[in-house]
């Protein structure tokens, strides 16, 4: 067969999942083409069946889903035979094992746990080709080399032989990418292919992507939940909610004139950099907070008086604070010298009252470690934490004992999984609870009115109270662990990614119930995060970190209209726009992984020997990381 | 890899010489020594003891010196390989133990190589077909092994070999090889007789087994790696074994280190109901009888097992998985 007509066709595919008592239809008659050479995007949140069509496409469905009609068909432009049905096959038909890794492939969503630990890059690569080709080994040591070599391995021989703990985030999605890919497949299947990876690094990702797309002409399935993502790679978009699908289309209609309402709740639901002071996310689902008024006037006293209105000076000093670790150095055990690592290197900012200041990062940055080390849960190597309250500036860091407990009313966490930072076994009104009681607040009487409260305070019904986590979605837990966050009336509340596990629509939420708390109950806040448009959207000011160091903080206007530092920009440039007239300029991210990033920021921002760096003021409160010497004007520009 | 296995071997002999003084400790707490029961014993059989002959035998084993010189000769001369008289049998205890290790062995060996050709195929069917009738079925098969007391089963296996095949009851050889050297006859009457205990032993050991190989590979079953492996068109069977199958061994491999000891001193009861010449009983009649030598020399012995069965486990361990191999410890 020519390459005429479609690769794919999905038509009126049914998915069911048999679960306890009943069936989940998971996908309700489903249709989509894709063409040769062509990336369609599949746009959902979670939940909307879309990963259940993929592996539906490859079979690959767990044991108790099953396709209950409908039909896939599948045109190999390399093969005579007529279109297969992959839908009507057997479980176990030979076909489907030629399909699979052979004629089509998949990009999973998360490098680490897609591969196995035991067995190097190499050989799982390899494994790919050897299955579906006849092969000499040396040849397919060669050939798994070159994909190496071609999806950006700075040393293919090298990373034949190296393990996927061994890689960063983006080698190892790069080392899967080139598994997809080495058997020449016409489809690849991508299932959230950088939602796991930082931003520059699912830049470089997204760049690669469309470079062998463009190159072997491959169709690329793409599935995401990232409207960004979307509109920089696709070319026809399919937008799918609930199992059914709610619009289709070529990607400029989708964005120029998206039609359905569901899309355009979507698109309100993301936070961009184009929204006003006072503008709002605009939920898809809107949790209720009805008798909101009334619980906040009850509730915000009681915050007021464990903290003074006013302060003199900022709520929340840190000042050079460093947090070194030892790794120990080498293999097999050795009991060689230990490496030192500085996961916090000399970081300072202040935080007023009432303020948010947002701290973004890449993983691995320091970010979290900071956020530790205020928190006492771990020690620091240097530096001072200093905390206005009680009427003068107390220092964190010595504190002990009794004095510690105080401190640890006043600075409470909103952590990043919601799922795994809820006790399993125990209910909500206990995890509410548990705070009050270790530090004796109240009689056991008045701990179950501020439950109460505080249920209604973050949108939950209070009758809820004796269900367990489990019976929640992944936004309504989240809700539990700011009522947890809340229960001691703290000061200072550090929020640890507190989005980055949910769904876009919920995130609107989220984010939302966060801002709200902030300025009716006079919270301090740091707020970290990887995503600059969250930050953008939640912050009043922002602070920039990368590898351990702070390299520039500013008010949020000043950090987006005037990045300083190369860092700042690179970020920043890195963000993909759901926005057709902004698209990435991919050329900009070497596709190489470049070891370190700091390599090509220029001599003005790396430590030189006739100076160190330092914290420089180039605006009024707007301060960047550089070499000491050199003259603000060359920054301004 | 050589550095770190001397090191570990090196570690070794602090916790050797530890064991050895608990176990000395141990021995001697019980008040009164072999002589006192062994001169109850006499009394209460109506003999007449004479009490320069047990003065004598109380200098002559040293137990009027003090406990530290008495421990010091016992722990020395473990190193030399001599671990001391057996008042009981009136030989040294090398020569009491070493035949009945022998056995030990055998009976331990083929034990855990029934296990596993049981455990392993049953629990990998298991996993794969998990709440299928074929699941619930060995499940509960297994769990009435676990569930049949040991000594039950010994009891009944011995009457039906007797009855069906006319093997001789107790014991690991035919009645007339015993204390024989070892010949071709020997040795085909041991393959007869080992069975029951490796069945009986085995049982309840294959059906924990059993649950642990599905337990341990279900987990393994539902990483991603896995549907990796399926998306790249692996059959099914390789994909198993590679991937899953291989990850879930790790656990097995880290419990080398208690089964051996485990299967040792596991079997006592089985071995006594069996009348098996093998080091079980020999621990208990020597516990009960105050022959501190002997079970002291014997306590050692497991502890020294233990100690090898862990170092076993570990290197093989870090051959296995390069994340043990290559990750080093990380520390504040």
């Amino acid at each position: 067969m020519a390459l005429t007509g479609n690769l794919l066709e999905v038509h009126d595919l049914h998915v069911s999942f048999d679960i306890q008592g009943g069936q989940v239809d998971a996908v309700k008659g489903v249709s989509f083409n894709v063409a040769p050479g062509k990336v369609v995007a599949l746009v959902g949140e979670s939940g909307s069946g879309k990963s259940v069509i993929a592996q539906s496409i490859l079979r690959i469905l767990p044991r108790n889903g099953r396709i209950v009609s409908g039909s896939i068909l599948f045109n190999d432009p390399a093969s005579d035979t007529d279109r297969v049905d992959i839908a009507g096959l057997h479980d176990k038909d030979p076909f489907l094992y030629k399909l699979r890794g052979g004629r089509v492939s998949m990009v999973f969503q998360e490098p680490m746990t897609a591969l196995s630990p035991l067995h190097t890059i190499g050989n799982q690569i390899e494994e790919a080709l050897t299955i579906h080709q006849k092969i000499e080994s040396g040849k397919a040591r060669k050939e798994t080399e070159e994909i190496l070599d071609l999806v950006g391995f700075p040393d293919p021989q090298r990373g034949y032989t190296m393990y996927p703990f061994e890689l960063s985030g983006g080698l190892r999605q790069r080392a899967v990418i080139a598994m997809a890919l080495i058997c020449n497949p016409a489809m690849v299947i991508a299932d959230e292919p950088t939602t796991a990876l930082d931003v520059t690094v699912q830049a470089q990702i997204l760049g690669l992507m469309k470079r062998l797309q463009s190159k072997f002409s491959t169709s690329i399935l793409l599935i995401t939940h990232d409207l960004g993502v979307v509109a920089n790679m696709a070319d026809e978009v399919v937008v799918i909610y609930h199992g059914e699908i709610m619009e289709t289309g070529q990607v400029e209609e989708i964005f120029r004139r998206p039609q359905h309402p569901y899309l355009k709740a979507l698109m309100a639901a993301v936070p961009h950099f184009d929204m006003k002071p006072d503008e709002r996310l605009v939920s898809l689902r809107d949790a209720g907070r009805e008798n909101d008024a009334a619980v906040i006037q009850k509730l915000a006293p009681r915050f007021k008086s464990s903290a003074p209105e006013k302060i003199e000076g900022p709520h929340l000093k840190v000042s050079n604070l460093r947090k070194e670790y030892y790794l120990s150095k080498g293999s097999w055990f050795g009991t060689g010298e230990q490496r030192k690592i500085v996961a916090v290197d000399d970081v300072s900012f202040e935080i007023n009252k009432g303020e948010c200041l947002g701290l973004v990062g890449e993983s691995g940055c320091g970010k979290t470690t900071v956020s530790k080390l205020i928190m006492r849960a771990i020690d620091a190597t240097a530096g001072s934490v200093m905390l206005n309250s009680d009427g003068g500036m107390q220092d964190v860091l010595a504190k002990s004992g009794q004095d510690l407990m105080t401190y640890r009313r006043r600075v409470q966490m909103i952590f990043q999984d919601p799922y795994s930072s809820l006790n399993p076994r125990m209910t909500v009104q206990n995890i509410l609870r548990e705070p009050l009681e270790i530090h004796g607040r109240g009689k056991s009487e008045e701990q179950r009115n501020e439950i109460v409260d505080l249920m209604s305070l973050v949108g939950l019904d209070p009758r809820f109270l004796n269900r367990y986590p489990h019976s929640f979605s992944g936004g309504q837990r989240q809700r539990i662990g700011i009522a947890r966050a809340l229960a001691l009336h703290p000061e200072l509340m550090i929020c640890d990614e507190p989005v980055s596990a949910l769904d876009v629509s919920v995130q609107a939420q989220i984010l939302n119930l966060l801002n709200d708390l902030r300025t009716e109950l006079g919270l301090t806040s740091l707020f970290i995060s990887h995503n600059l448009a969250v930050v953008n959207y939640v912050a009043d000011r922002i602070a920039v970190m990368c590898q351990g160091k702070l390299v520039e903080i500013a008010s949020r206007e000043q950090l987006f209209n005037n990045p300083c530092h190369p860092y700042t920009k690179s970020l920043l440039a890195a963000v993909p726009y759901p926005d057709l007239d902004r698209l990435l300029d991919f050329e900009k991210f070497n596709y190489t992984s470049s070891t370190n990033a700091s390599d090509a920021w220029g001599a003005g921002f790396l430590p030189s020997e006739q100076g160190a760096l330092a914290s420089l003021e180039i605006d009024r409160d707007h301060y960047v990381l550089a070499n000491e010497n050199i003259e603000l004007k060359e920054l301004r520009v | 890899m050589l550095a770190y296995i001397v090191r570990r071997i090196l570690y070794m002999i602090p916790t050797l010489v530890l064991t050895s003084i608990l176990v000395f400790t141990l021995i001697e707490l019980p008040p009164g020594d072999y002589l006192e029961s062994y001169v109850n014993e006499l009394l209460a059989a109506g003999e007449t003891v004479d009490p320069q002959r047990i003065e004598f035998l109380r200098e002559e084993y040293g137990f009027d010196k003090p406990v530290w010189q008495r421990y010091w000769q016992w722990a020395t001369g473990m190193l030399v390989g001599d671990f001391g008289y057996s008042f009981e049998y009136q030989l040294p205890v090398r020569d009491v133990i070493g035949d009945r290790l022998l056995f030990t062995i055998i009976v331990t060996f083929f034990t855990i190589i029934f296990t596993w050709l049981i455990a392993f195929p049953i629990g990998i069917y298991s996993a794969t077909h998990q709440y299928s009738w074929g699941d619930y079925g060995l499940t509960f098969m297994g769990l009435l092994g676990l569930a049949t007391p040991n000594f039950l089963l010994a009891l009944i296996m011995m009457y039906l070999a007797n009855q069906w095949f006319g093997t001789s009851i107790g014991g690991l050889v035919d009645p007339q090889y015993v204390g024989k050297p070892l010949s071709w006859g020997k040795f085909v009457s041991v393959l007869e007789h080992l069975w029951i205990p490796v069945i009986v032993i085995g049982t309840s050991g294959t059906a924990a087994m059993i649950r642990r190989v599905r337990a341990n590979l279900l987990d393994e079953l539902r990483r991603p790696y896995v549907t990796t492996a399926r998306a790249k068109g692996v059959p099914e069977f390789k994909g198993l074994m590679k991937y899953p199958f291989r990850m879930s061994l790790n656990f097995f491999i880290a419990d080398i280190g208690s089964i051996l000891p485990q299967v040792i001193s596991g079997a006592e009861i089985v071995a006594i109901v069996l009348s098996l010449e093998t080091t079980g009983p020999l621990l208990i009649q020597a516990l009960q009888s105050q022959d501190m030598y002997l079970a002291g020399s014997f306590l050692m012995l497991l502890g020294f097992l233990t100690v090898i069965g862990v170092l076993i486990s570990d290197i093989a361990l870090a051959i296995l998985d390069p994340r043990i191999r290559l990750q080093g410890g990380v520390s504040r």
